[in-house]
């Protein structure tokens, strides 16, 4: 393991491919009338094996191979695009011929500037292989969880364990002479509690991973805790009251309620909805859209995790954007395509779900950096509020800038102390007004465990979320009882 | 198309052999391609061409006894799937048997493959010209519609063909093509400090039902129109209508928990209630997946098992789940055909401008957002925008709040069901007012 494959022997080898023929590709889609245009090719390559374990049982172990390619012609603002399932010279030269009949509506617009050069990192080395291992030490962990959920409680009657492995390689070739490879492993672990008491049942669930290999698990205890917190929910749930409904102080807990971030202005930074003006955050870049405790930063380069990547789906490096300094809206997520029509370059935010959807500006992970204020000073500092650790996912409205995300179970605050467990509610906000009233922001800055999965325009893509501890103020929360 | 099936078929047979012949006791096949293209445009230029000239999916099930494991891939040469289907089956002869697995019974496999009229060559004939030109009209339309639409996200015309085949060890061979087009179109308004998006859509297997470019535009430009100026609405507990997607969307949720999966698990808040009465006496919910036509028709489903028609929810009281061979099998019970096909509400007898008149408070929702339902318990709570009602009359525009409640108090608390019932997608639903729900605001 570990040869270093250059990218074009890999694709001689997998597609029996040549650079000529590469060039060739490339040269049907930027035909020579076109000057300034810009094409690439995205190869990906890959495996997913899959397990779940539910009901005290293995079931229906699954593989799954994907192959193909998708060329892009992209002139000024106009993008062409087709993809085959089957790869060779022939199939994507017809992906090709029809990607370039978009040349067919360009206009004037200018040119699609390049990014600045920046190196591919290497932020997930990986030691051994991932695809493969046999099943039975897979089997082994799921079964560990299994039991270790029900042994939490004797009221936890099931435990549904699933273990995702993926690894692929994507190799982008593109008009500008890059020729890119990048292996990119990915492996996720969700588990999901069911409580039953009577007549009542709760479900609880914890999940976890990134891009690391399968040992990641196994490194302290990480199975466990993930067991014990989806278990802990179930059982926590039994015995919650309704939410309460209306406006008031609510308290997030570090690490995944960072959602929030991902809602109220990860979205609605993105280079596309800006360009073209239909975002909240429109024109709004060097204003006061939070308080001044509020930084908030886009990093697809910190290692190891579900939402970076050395290069983006476009072949340019990941980067370390600051969107929100100090409350001061500073910058936007670009893609190569928005990012030379707003002059800003690419910020490595190019994604796509797979060679079969063009790539488009989206979050790697995304966070609220850390203040001054201990967690336990935040919940002390509240009359009557909500503490919510634990989150669903969220949405939100760019235009308006309405955002929700949805707390799957909460405790109460009265008098500084945390109370009553509570049932999930949804949080709803405005983007660019809410962040106006963080009050507090913790030190106990975290990202999340490696779990979420972003959707824009029907396209998924894995993402990191992170925040502190945080204290905001006039939330409105959407529960049943007054 | 005709040699594409048998080649496809013959695929299908062949990994079957193959399976066969290297140990597996039984086996199933399915294979899907297709065609499609899709054309955007905006502020009345191209924006966006993408094609897809040969998609293509196959997926297959080993068993070797009681255990079974699966794969999928779009590698389709005779190497690569011989090399498949030996990996499928080692995995399978390392994993753990399932007491409950196994195809389908011979009984309850289809016994022939329905024209459900499902195909139309007016789609195949058109241009790339002729999509871009109604994507541009529609548009337009929406545009032009009034000077406060001041903004567009763009509107597209998309369309696929696609073959299904799916074959089995205990001698079901089928397939069947499907075609569908799209047309939708989302625009932006501003007044003052408010700016709103919306938009409208159309989706069908026949051109000639998709509607005009023209209504799809006018739609998008009065939904969009219509929410502009919203304010953040107060806290109160009060009737809420839904509009026919959101009545649709509240449907999906509510099947989602009567899959057979969901119900085994336990993980369902309709575990136990079969012949209980679990909406008001007036609800009819229905899943057909033989409509002529209909996007979510089939001949037969993923295992071979024929489509019927299922009543769900009869008059208020909960008839059937939603059960695949598997799931029948774990609750000692007869599959019935598996997943949702085509989903409805059965209309009732009221216009949806009566159901907004009975209203002397409430909220017209037209908008939810973030997951925000619990299967397991049928707690409800998600964010929303709408209408206020006043008096019987759409009033103001509102945003920023929660709706919040319980489905099955929800759907015992319906108090009308409107007559409109259109499909635009496989899951439809009349206008539904809901008795009473707690909004959250400011």
């Amino acid at each position: 393991m570990n040869k270093v494959i250059t990218p074009s022997q890999y694709l001689a080898k997998t597609f029996g491919l040549t650079p000529a023929q590469l060039d060739k590709v490339l040269g049907v889609a930027v035909g020579s009338r076109d000057k300034g245009a810009f094409s690439d090719i995205y190869f990906q390559v890959g495996t997913t094996e899959g397990l779940v374990f539910d009901q005290g049982i293995l079931k229906n172990p699954s593989r799954s191979d994907v192959s193909g390619a998708g060329v892009r012609f992209v002139i000024g603002d106009k993008t062409g695009y087709s993809y085959t399932d089957h790869v060779n010279f022939r199939n994507l030269t017809a992906a090709a011929r029809n990607a370039a009949t978009i040349a067919l509506h360009a206009n004037a617009v200018e040119p699609v500037q390049v990014g600045p050069k920046r190196q591919q990192h290497n932020l997930y080395p990986l030691e051994g292989i991932l695809i493969g291992l046999p099943l039975q030490e897979k089997v082994d962990l799921l079964m560990m969880i299994d039991k270790e959920c029900r042994k939490y409680d004797p009221r936890i009657k099931n435990a549904t364990v699933s273990l995702s492995i993926q690894e692929e390689t994507v190799i982008i070739v593109t008009s500008l002479g890059d020729l890119i490879l990048d292996r990119r492993p990915l492996v996720r672990l969700g588990v999901t509690c069911l409580a039953e008491e009577g007549a009542r049942r709760e479900s609880g669930s914890s999940s976890g991973g990134g891009r690391v290999d399968f040992e990641f698990f196994l490194e302290d205890e990480r199975w466990k805790k993930h067991a014990h917190k989806a278990a802990q929910e179930a059982i926590g749930l039994l015995s919650a009251v309704p939410a309460p409904a209306g406006e008031m102080t609510v308290v997030l807990g570090n690490g995944w309620p960072g959602v929030l971030i991902h809602e109220a202005v990860g979205h609605g930074l993105e280079g596309d909805f800006n360009r073209k003006g239909t975002s909240a955050f429109s024109k709004m870049i060097g204003q006061k859209v939070a308080s001044d405790l509020c930084t908030i930063i886009d990093d697809g380069t910190v290692p190891g995790r579900r939402g970076s990547l050395n290069i983006d789906d476009e072949g340019v490096p990941t980067s370390n954007t600051v969107l929100i300094e100090k409350g001061v809206l500073k910058g936007y997520l670009q893609d190569r395509t928005n990012g030379g029509l707003m002059r800003h370059g690419s910020t490595g935010n190019g994604r796509r779900e797979s060679y079969r959807h063009v790539p488009m500006p989206r979050m790697t992970n995304t966070y609220l950096a850390g203040g001054q204020s201990t967690p336990e000073e935040i919940i002390k500092s509240v009359k009557r509020g909500l503490y919510a650790v634990t989150f669903g996912g969220g949405q939100v409205d760019i235009t308006n800038g309405d955002y929700t995300f949805s707390a799957t179970s909460a405790i109460l605050i009265e008098d500084g102390k945390l109370t009553k467990a509570v049932k999930g509610a949804t949080l709803i906000g405005n983007g660019p007004k809410s962040l106006h009233h963080v009050a507090m922001v913790g030190n106990d800055m975290a990202l999340d465990e490696g779990t979420g999965t972003c959707g824009k325009r029907g396209q998924s893509v894995p993402v990191g979320v992170g925040m502190p501890t945080i204290r905001i103020d006039g939330v409105t929360v959407g529960g049943t009882s007054r | 198309m005709k040699n594409e099936k048998a080649r496809l078929e013959a695929l299908a047979q062949f990994i079957i052999g193959e399976a066969s012949r290297m140990g597996a006791s039984d086996s199933d096949v399915s294979i899907s391609t297709w065609t499609s293209v899709d054309t955007t445009v905006r502020l009345g230029e191209v924006e966006k061409l993408e094609t897809a000239a040969q998609g293509r999916s196959l997926s297959l099930r080993v068993f070797v006894g009681k255990v079974v494991t699966s794969a999928s891939t779009s590698d389709f040469t005779r190497r690569n799937l011989t090399k498949l289907v030996r990996s499928t089956i080692v995995l399978a002869k390392a994993a753990q048997p399932d007491e409950f697995a196994g195809l389908p019974d011979k009984e309850d496999l289809a016994s022939l493959v329905p024209d459900l009229d499902l195909t139309d060559t007016a789609i195949a004939k058109l241009s790339v010209a002729d999509k871009i030109s109604m994507a541009k009209s529609c548009e337009d339309t929406a545009r032009s519609f009034d000077a406060r639409v001041t903004n567009s996200q763009g509107a597209s015309f998309s369309d696929s063909f696609g073959l299904t085949v799916y074959a089995n060890s205990r001698g079901f061979t089928g397939s069947y093509n499907g075609s569908r087009c799209s047309l939708s179109c989302s625009v932006v308004a501003q007044e003052g400090d408010s700016m709103q998006t919306d938009g409208w859509f159309a989706s069908n297997r026949k051109l000639a039902k998709l509607g005009t470019p023209d209504s799809i535009g006018a739609e998008a430009a009065r939904r969009v129109l219509r929410r502009l100026g919203a304010v953040p609405g107060k806290s109160q507990e009060v009737p809420v209508v839904f509009d026919p997607v959101m009545a649709a969307q509240l449907l999906g949720q509510f099947a989602g928990v009567a899959h057979g999966a969901s119900i085994y698990r336990r993980t369902s808040f309709l575990v136990d209630r079969l012949g209980e009465q679990v909406a008001c006496p007036e609800l009819t919910i229905i899943d057909d997946g033989l409509i002529p036509g209909g996007l979510g028709s089939r001949p037969f489903n993923g295992e071979g098992q024929a489509s019927r028609q299922r009543t769900i929810v009869d008059n208020g009281k909960l008839a059937s789940y939603f059960l695949d061979s598997y799931s029948a099998r774990k609750l000692g019970v007869k599959p019935n055909g598996g997943s949702q096909s085509n989903l409805y509400i059965k209309p009732g007898t009221k216009t949806p401008e009566e159901i907004i008149a009975s209203v002397k408070n409430g909220l017209y929702l037209t908008h939810v957002s973030g997951p925000g339902f619990n299967g397991v318990t049928g707690d409800y709570s998600r964010g929303a925008s709408g209408i206020w009602i006043e008096n019987g009359e759409l009033a103001q525009p509102v945003q920023e709040i929660t709706i919040a409640g319980n489905v099955l108090e929800m759907l015992k608390s319906i108090e009308a069901i409107g007559d409109d019932l259109e499909f635009r997608s496989s899951v439809a639903s009349p206008t539904l007012k809901i008795g009473s729900m707690m909004i959250a605001g400011k």
